[in-house]
């Protein structure tokens, strides 16, 4: 037993080595990070899968084209292959074991339709658009969800809380495109409150620079998408805070802490609102990951120049390769924040790592 | 549905009228009047409705509805006043059968009034029933306008669309077409796809969540998995890279694909409730009786998670509601008039988003989508207390 605890000799005593295996291999954040990892290698085979085997894939449909545009088979073959950057003699599962070492490098391959565009290039390039609207709507609403829900538990049955539920689920109930729509036919059309044309793209055309104004510009450009995905969002936020908010103020640590004669203000925030939190905690943490997918109609409807937008134009222009990369990064960013979440649970609440084994 | 119409056809009235004189004839006969008018009634829309498949399964319902209000059980010892050893509780076949209808008469009963008690979930279920209305009723009193009607510019008007009138109540489209019969005719395949979605996510759920829970080991590890896996990959995304490779032609293949990505979330949660009800006393007291398989499934379990069940598959229609929607207006499904989604989609591409004239073309069919999806959402509230046998006052 005194062996054991030397360290650096977990070796030399049989059955400790094993033991500390077990140990870490049982352990919630391992079997958590593990789990996350097979789900993104899953997700990167599957668009193997989908885009170089499944009948109908794109690269046998390239073969076919090019084919009847009076190309032999082997040139055809070689053609595609330089497109899609793969070794046609090569057998298919060492062409899958480049493609994900290449992966693991960051490279996604080049763009079809725009030819000689690494499709990383074009995903950085992306990214920070979705990241500044989908990232700051995920703020402004968690945090609005927050304050309006713990202020309608506690003061619930009033009119703020009728009158605010009613609307939260009317809100929760509409999908995002509507509000979109909505937004852009009756705030910009009817209302005439901004030109729904100088709204569109990231930021006004000959801005440069990082500047005040460029910053102004930015901002204007987001508060569509930002206002839109608020509003679709933060019903959802404000009654699972309620109900989470109501089924701990029942608890009966509120109570005792109430018998203790504590002051209000600190059962409020110390005791209440830091155990109604806990759920949503990790959910925001789940919807960190979605913010990379954005929404691809909203971002659409707006054409704000975000991730899913290009996604969504791959798809229309048919380039297999960065629809693949976009697909790939959205997927991981949701299986990254999953993993937080998890582990974020873990730690604040530890009843849930414990109760797991 | 495959070959399911559901346009209200004269046919399909006689069928009803048909059908309807079932429940009407028994309510006569027994001096039960109306109740038999009610389910008169009741068969005879349903049959306008659906045709056969509305009508058959509605003499059922109300033929049993009826039963249960002139069924009287002479075995029962406090109807008979017999003292208690002069009762003989053995019953011929069609006493059993009388006895089972009446039952199921009094639980529809019992469900039907769960559905006027809660006053969010009753304004729901209006929402749904207007919206089936006008599918299947609309056709018959709107013709559907497919061709540009060039003859109905206003003179001096560049484009043909107008604004609300009496003539056109929610106005023209940007080929001067009554945009009120594109809503009417362009739910029917939107709806009757979500609703497939739904019947087999929860399908799909139920099955593989009880399999989960009932079996264990590498089963249970295997579904769960899987799930998560499913879980985990941003299903819209998705959605759009296999509607660049698979080739979205047939609505019922959406709805399988759909369905085969949102049953996830339901079988977790059914797996979990089975999983916690095989604990409880009452199962374990019934399997300790040997009450039997199929009495424990379906009298101890099943109706204590029936109302779950219900309300995930409300949000399954939801969910594969706004995927087909969003597909549609991305203009990733080939286009087939008429539908909502199209009509978004066309007013997009016309410029509707620009022109204030155009305005009705967008927003009628996003108003009709919104409402539906509304009125499913407040529905779910009316689900527990008719599902529920707790909540369920026994009448």
């Amino acid at each position: 037993m005194s062996v054991a605890s030397v360290p650096g000799r977990e070796n030399s005593a049989p059955g400790t080595f094993s033991k500390r295996l077990k140990n870490l291999t049982s352990s919630y954040i391992f079997r958590v990070i593990i789990q996350g990892l097979i789900t993104i290698w899953a997700v990167t085979t599957f668009t193997f899968v989908l885009v170089r085997l499944l009948p109908g894939n794109p690269v046998d449909i390239r073969i076919d084209q090019l084919q009847n545009q009076g190309y032999t088979y082997e040139e055809a073959v070689r053609q595609a292959a330089g497109l899609y950057s793969f070794d046609p003699d090569e057998p298919i599962f060492s062409q899958y074991l480049r493609y994900i070492s290449n992966l693991a490098r960051g490279d996604l391959g080049v763009s079809i339709t725009s030819a000689g565009t690494p499709v990383a290039a074009q995903i950085m390039r992306f990214l920070p658009w979705t990241l500044i609207s989908v990232g700051s709507a995920l703020v402004i609403s968690f945090s609005l969800g927050i304050l309006i829900g713990a202020m309608m538990a506690y003061w619930r049955g009033g009119i703020l809380d009728n009158v605010v539920t009613a609307l939260a689920s009317i809100l929760s109930g509409i999908p995002d495109y509507v509000i979109a729509i909505v937004i852009i036919l009756i705030g910009g059309l009817q209302l005439k409150l901004f030109n729904v044309g100088e709204m569109r793209g990231g930021v006004d055309p000959g801005v440069q620079g990082f500047t005040v104004e460029y910053v102004a510009s930015v901002i204007k450009h987001a508060i569509l998408p930002v206002t839109t995905y608020v509003l679709a969002t933060v019903g959802t936020w404000i009654l699972s805070m309620k109900s989470s908010t109501i089924s701990t103020l029942g608890e009966d640590y509120i109570h005792v802490a109430k018998a203790r004669g504590l002051p209000e203000r600190r059962i409020l925030i110390a005791y209440v609102g830091r155990n109604a939190m806990l759920p949503l905690v990790t959910r925001l943490a789940i919807s960190i990951g979605f913010v990379l997918g954005g929404s691809v109609i909203v971002e659409t409807f707006f054409e704000y120049p975000g991730l899913g937008l290009q996604l969504s134009r791959a798809v229309a222009s048919r380039d297999y390769t960065t629809m693949q990369g976009i697909f790939l990064v959205i997927s991981i960013a949701v299986i990254a924040s999953n993993i937080l979440s998890d582990l974020l649970i873990g730690w604040l609440d530890p009843r849930v790592s414990l109760e797991d084994k | 549905m495959v070959g399911f119409d559901t346009i209200a056809t004269p046919v399909g009235l006689l069928i009803g009228i048909i059908c309807g004189f079932v429940p009407l004839g028994i309510g006569i006969y027994y001096r039960h009047l109306r109740p038999g008018i009610m389910g008169f009634f009741a068969c005879t829309v349903s049959g306008f409705a659906c045709g056969f498949f509305g009508g058959i399964p509605m003499i059922l319902l109300s033929t049993s509805v009826v039963v249960s209000y002139i069924y009287v059980n002479r075995q029962d010892p406090f109807t008979s006043r017999k003292s208690i050893d002069e009762v003989d509780f053995a019953e011929t076949n069609t006493e059993f059968v009388l006895r089972q209808t009446a039952a199921f008469g009094r639980t529809l009963r019992a469900m039907s009034y769960g559905i006027l008690r809660n006053k969010g979930g009753f304004i729901g279920f209006v929402g749904i029933l207007f919206f089936l209305v006008l599918t299947t009723f609309g056709p018959l009193f709107i013709e559907y306008e497919g061709q540009p009607r060039m003859d109905r510019r206003v003179p001096g008007a560049m484009t043909l669309f107008q604004m609300p009138s009496s003539e056109h109540i929610l106005g023209l489209d940007f080929q001067g077409r009554d945009v009120l019969s594109h809503i009417v005719y362009g739910g029917q395949t939107l709806i009757i796809t979500a609703i497939e979605t739904g019947l087999m996510a929860t399908a799909i759920a139920v099955v593989f969540g009880s399999l989960a829970a009932l079996l264990g080991g590498f089963v249970d590890q295997l579904l769960s998995a899987l799930s998560n896996f499913i879980l985990t990959i941003p299903q819209f995304p998705l959605l759009l890279v296999l509607a660049s490779i698979l080739d979205f032609d047939s609505h019922f293949m959406l709805a399988v694909l759909l369905a085969a990505l949102s049953w996830p979330a339901l079988m977790r949660a059914v797996r979990a409730q089975v999983l916690s009800l095989k604990a409880r006393d009452y199962v374990e007291a019934a399997i300790t009786l040997d009450l039997g398989m199929a009495h424990i499934i379906l009298r101890e379990v099943f109706p204590n998670m029936v109302s779950y069940i219900a309300i995930n598959f409300i949000f399954a229609i939801r969910g594969a509601m706004y995927a087909l929607v969003g597909l549609v207006i991305l203009g990733m499904v080939p286009l087939r008039e008429p539908d909502w989604g199209i009509m978004i989609w066309n007013a997009r591409s016309r410029g509707a988003f620009y022109n204030p004239d155009a305005v009705m073309m967008a927003l009628a069919p996003i108003m009709a989508i919104a409402l539906f999806q509304l009125s499913l959402i407040l529905f779910t509230r009316s689900l527990e207390e008719i599902f529920n046998p707790r909540l369920r006052s026994g009448l």
